[in-house]
């Protein structure tokens, strides 16, 4: 009966959810008559697939590619070790200034971006850093709060008795951090990595802001050419966006088992 | 390898941007609001002034809908682009260069007399010409000829009316299949709505920018608005713009819409999507002269870029026949082009011609006013109430005028 | 003094005592670099008229008083923000949480459930928004299309102010699927132990939901309901490509209300007050949650700390 039931609102909620990219897809396939159609057209009279080809094509997509993949990659490493570092120094110590200092790292989440714009921007000048990939990187290397609240909330509840024991053993805070929080983390860490992932992936005013040469262009900064001040490419816009799902999407099927392997749970005995 | 083959397949977009960066001594930054095809022809004109001049790169930077967004942050911390496609001149024009000396002496090399003073005009601040411009477009009324003939609808004549159009629209009403002889747009880009005004005799704002009571909501405003309301609320146009993303653009390239006002930029994709396609001139109100508003695409040059001269050199060369002519999607700024291309005569360009011949009289209200940004919030909320209401029109522009009391100082 | 067994026992407290803040390094240096200049700049700006170009002037308090007496849409957008808070705070945690207890269980094929449930937040935002424009188009929707399939003539839903800021709510929670993943490790954490000795002592699974779940739960609830108000008050992309803040501002949240000084007006510097006065206000609803926390949110791991402080 449970059973039943679960399944019976998993997949109605999964209809609701997958809709969307049901609909992108067969936009992007379909000819421009039928775009705009209506009574809707839910599939077409005959896919166009090559539209995938053609808006890959438009544009250097290539090298938007690249660029994406190298921020990406890079900023995810720099924010799984600086988040979880800063994260355990906030959950595992007791030191002067600490929850004042945590209260100024969650305020830093609730600046809008608008005021921040153009001093960064002037900031990113002087280092010479502007038309360069260094601004969409290098702040990632300096921790994000939402995921060191993220991870902080994680470590606080993880027993403190297995930091004790390690303690007992000799181990020092570096270690322990190293050898038994990060693994225990996993979970957490996969979850930050995914939510960075996306963030990076999906960016589309830091690259916008940051960067002038086409060269230098992102993914979602490519996608966004498609939408003009006039008009809009809409069978374009929804085969790169269909082309850039994949990758997350893949990544995340396989990464989404780390999350369910409860690493606590299954480690921690009593 | 097999990464620069498919490098060489792509647009010729990747080739600018990565090749000849070498030997490039001097780079002129470019930024441009163009997308898609549009973008493409800037990149030719820039590659063609490449090759013109040996040693110069042009960088071209795209910014397509993000465009003014980048342009606040690049002036905003100091470093923006030596040359770009402007149009908000009362915000900027403190840092741009004034062109007038420079076109002077160059008028007769740039065969400057070719380019109507008009379209010139509309960078003005102040009497000073902070742009050139290298296309144009005004505004006009597409019409498929398949749907008019389809319900012996009798197309478009060259004088023709609101009440004609109201008329003709009102027979193509099919509501059982979304079919509707015209659009409303409920929440307008003012600077395309004024021409709605100029035409029936009236303004936003006065000459000189010192009032709007009296303008925004004289008998004239009143009667335009009510007139959108009230084809509305009849069912001789569908409403876009609140509630409905469905752009004009589309529903007309879907075969939903009989007639469309637009400009140049949706002529290309009309082609595209295969309507078999006829243009109007704006109608008019009564026998009140038409007048349409101009969107020049004018490029100007940042006051403290360290390459004024190349940076000129590039600007006039985007005004150069040879390069107006590879803008096909907007409209030859040279007259002499114009008429080489036999557009002044061809039936899909002449009416957007004729009424440039008409449309010399009035500016548009941004450049007279330097809180209009604001100012314009109020006149967007009217339209878009009365468009709720369906009516009401005179109330609503009267607390537009009301709210905009404190703004105009 | 210097070379004693004394100062090396010192240095080594020193070290330890210095531990701690090498742990949290990396954040101080970022909010030292990239943090704390614009910060301060922005404060700046905000005693100043600021436009883009041109000459800035300092003009005092007049921005703030500006705001907070004399702009109408200060207020109004203000309110739509507290609405659309209302609305999507609570909703998106409890659906959140909805969808993590159904896919906490042993199901069949729970990782593409749980991808599928992800997609909407893998879509990038312009696609996102073209996505709801064609769903809830009054003319040609598939949402009126539907309903008039049913009989049901549907309303305009992005038109009608009575409307609109529902849709706007519906179409922010299609993207919960981030809260779901937090709450999902949340619980991926509880110890299976605690549910098996409760099951043996026969304690129904409501009960386990409430005195189990929840209370070991609590850390990431109050992440989320921290981040979540955060969100709201941050609200601008969805409105602004959906509605542009209408009809009649019943969409215009307070993050638009910014965006608007800053990108339409170009008034950088009273941009910067209504920055600050969002920023303050968020601020204090945080630290209310903050504080309230110690009553309801439960760590595992500190509890023992403190037994052992006691003990």
């Amino acid at each position: 009966m449970v059973r039943t039931l679960t399944y019976g609102a998993l997949i109605f909620l999964s209809a609701l959810f997958i809709m969307p990219f049901y609909w992108t897809l067969i936009t992007a396939i379909k000819s421009v008559p039928e775009l705009y159609q209506y009574p809707p057209v839910f599939w077409p009279s005959e896919a166009q697939w090559e539209n995938f080809i053609i808006a890959w094509f438009k544009q250097p997509f290539d090298v938007y590619l690249k660029n994406s993949v190298i921020v990406v990659v890079l900023s995810t490493f720099g924010q799984l070790l600086s988040s979880s570092l800063v994260a355990f120094g906030f959950a595992r110590f007791q030191f002067k200034g600490r929850d004042a200092i945590f209260i100024l790292l969650l305020s830093t989440m609730m600046i809008p971006w608008d005021v921040k714009m153009i001093p960064l921007y002037m900031e990113f000048n002087m280092l010479g850093w502007i038309n360069t990939l260094k601004p969409l990187i290098v702040p990632a290397y300096f921790a994000d709060a939402f995921f060191v609240f993220l991870l902080r909330q994680y470590i606080m509840n993880v027993p403190i008795e297995i930091d004790e024991a390690a303690r007992m053993d000799g181990a020092n805070s570096w270690q322990i951090y190293w050898r038994i929080h990060l693994p225990l983390m996993m979970p957490a860490l996969v979850l930050v990595g995914t939510f960075h992932f996306m963030n990076a992936w999906n960016d589309y005013l830091g690259p916008l802001i940051y960067l002038n040469d086409q060269s230098k262009y992102t993914l979602t900064l490519g996608l966004s050419m498609f939408k003009g001040l006039h008009e809009t490419d809409i069978t374009s816009i929804a085969a790169i966006t269909v082309i850039l799902c994949i990758p997350p999407l893949i990544l995340f099927f396989f990464a989404q088992r780390y999350i369910m392997d409860g690493a606590i749970g299954s480690s921690v005995k009593g | 390898m097999k990464q620069l083959k498919k490098l060489a397949l792509a647009s010729a977009v990747a080739a600018l941007s990565l090749g000849g960066t070498a030997m490039a001594e001097e780079v002129i930054r470019f930024a441009t609001w163009d997308s898609d095809e549009s973008l493409a022809i800037q990149q030719e004109i820039a590659k063609r002034f490449e090759a013109a001049n040996p040693g110069v790169k042009v960088q071209v930077e795209p910014y397509a809908d993000g465009y003014d967004k980048k342009l606040i942050a690049a002036f905003g911390a100091g470093s923006p682009p030596d040359v770009m496609y402007m149009w908000n001149y009362p915000k900027y024009y403190k840092s741009l260069m004034p062109l007038d000396e420079l076109m002077a002496r160059d008028a007769e090399a740039m065969n400057l007399s070719d380019i109507p003073a008009g379209l010139i005009n509309t960078t003005r601040i102040d009497g000073d010409a902070y742009g050139m411009p290298a296309g144009f477009t005004t505004h006009v009324v597409f019409y498929n000829k398949d749907m008019f003939a389809a319900a012996g609808v009798e197309e478009p004549s060259e004088n023709w009316t609101w009440a004609e159009l109201r008329e003709k629209a009102a027979r193509f009403r099919d509501k059982e299949n979304k079919v509707y002889g015209y659009a409303v747009e409920a929440k307008p880009d003012p600077f395309d709505y004024e021409q709605f005004f100029w035409s029936n005799g009236t303004r936003f704002i006065a000459e000189d920018g010192s009032a709007v009571d009296g303008y925004m909501n004289s008998d004239e405003a009143v009667e335009v608005l009510s007139m959108f309301a009230d084809m509305a609320k009849n069912e001789e146009a569908v409403v876009i713009g609140i509630g409905d993303n469905s752009s004009g653009s589309a529903l007309f390239k879907g075969s939903k819409l009989a007639m469309y006002q637009s400009a140049m930029w949706s002529k290309s994709g009309i082609e595209e999507a295969g309507i078999n396609y006829g243009v109007a001139t704006l109608p008019s109100f009564g026998d009140k002269p038409i007048h349409s508003s101009i969107g020049a695409s004018a490029m100007s040059i940042a006051k403290d870029t360290k390459n004024a001269e190349l940076a000129w050199k590039f600007v006039k060369f985007f005004s150069s026949p040879e390069a107006v002519k590879l803008r096909t999607n907007d409209l030859p700024i040279r007259t002499s082009v114009a008429k080489e291309l036999n557009m002044t005569t061809d039936p899909t360009f002449k009416p957007f011609f004729d009424i440039l011949k008409v449309s010399d009289r009035e500016s548009n209200a941004f450049l007279k006013h330097e809180n209009w940004g604001k100012i314009q919030t109020n006149l967007e909320r009217a339209i878009e109430a009365t468009m709720i209401e369906k009516g009401n029109a005179k109330k609503h522009l009267d607390e537009a005028v009301k709210r905009s009391k404190r703004h105009l100082n | 003094m210097g070379t004693d067994p004394d100062s090396a026992v010192q240095r080594n407290r020193f070290f330890e005592k210095l531990t701690p803040y090498l742990f949290i390094s990396p954040w101080i240096l970022g909010f030292l670099f990239f943090t704390l200049g614009p910060l301060i700049f922005s404060l700046v700006m905000s005693f100043y008229d600021w436009p883009v170009v041109g000459e800035r002037t300092f003009v005092g308090v007049d921005n703030y008083r500006v705001m907070l007496t004399e702009d109408p849409l200060f207020w109004d957008s203000l309110w739509v923000t507290i609405k659309f808070g209302l609305f999507f705070v609570p909703f998106n945690i409890i659906l959140g949480l909805l969808l993590a207890v159904l896919l906490n269980q042993k199901v069949l094929g729970s990782g593409i459930f749980r991808t599928i449930f992800y997609l909407p937040s893998v879509i990038s935002g312009v696609a996102l928004v073209t996505i709801w424009a064609w769903i809830y188009s009054h003319e040609y929707g598939i949402l009126n299309f539907l309903l008039g399939l049913a009989g049901i003539e549907g309303p305009n839903w992005l038109g009608d102010p009575s409307w609109s800021l529902l849709a706007i709510v519906v179409a922010s929670l299609w993207g919960l699927g981030g809260t779901m993943l937090i709450l999902l490790t949340g619980l991926q954490s509880i110890p299976k132990e605690l549910y098996e000795a409760a099951k043996i002592s026969g304690v129904p699974a409501w009960a386990r939901l409430v005195f189990i779940t929840i209370p070991m739960l609590s850390p990431m609830l109050l992440f989320t309901f921290i981040t979540s108000i955060i969100a709201a008050f941050q609200q601008l992309t969805i409105a602004l490509l959906l509605t542009g803040g209408g009809p009649l501002e019943s969409t215009y949240f307070f993050a638009m209300y910014i965006y608007d000084n800053a990108f339409q007006y170009f008034e950088m510097g009273f941009a910067a007050a209504n920055s600050w006065v969002m920023f303050l206000i968020i601020l204090a609803l945080s630290m209310l949650v903050m504080k309230s926390s110690s009553a309801w949110v439960y760590y595992e791991g500190e509890m023992k700390n403190k037994e052992q402080a006691d003990g």
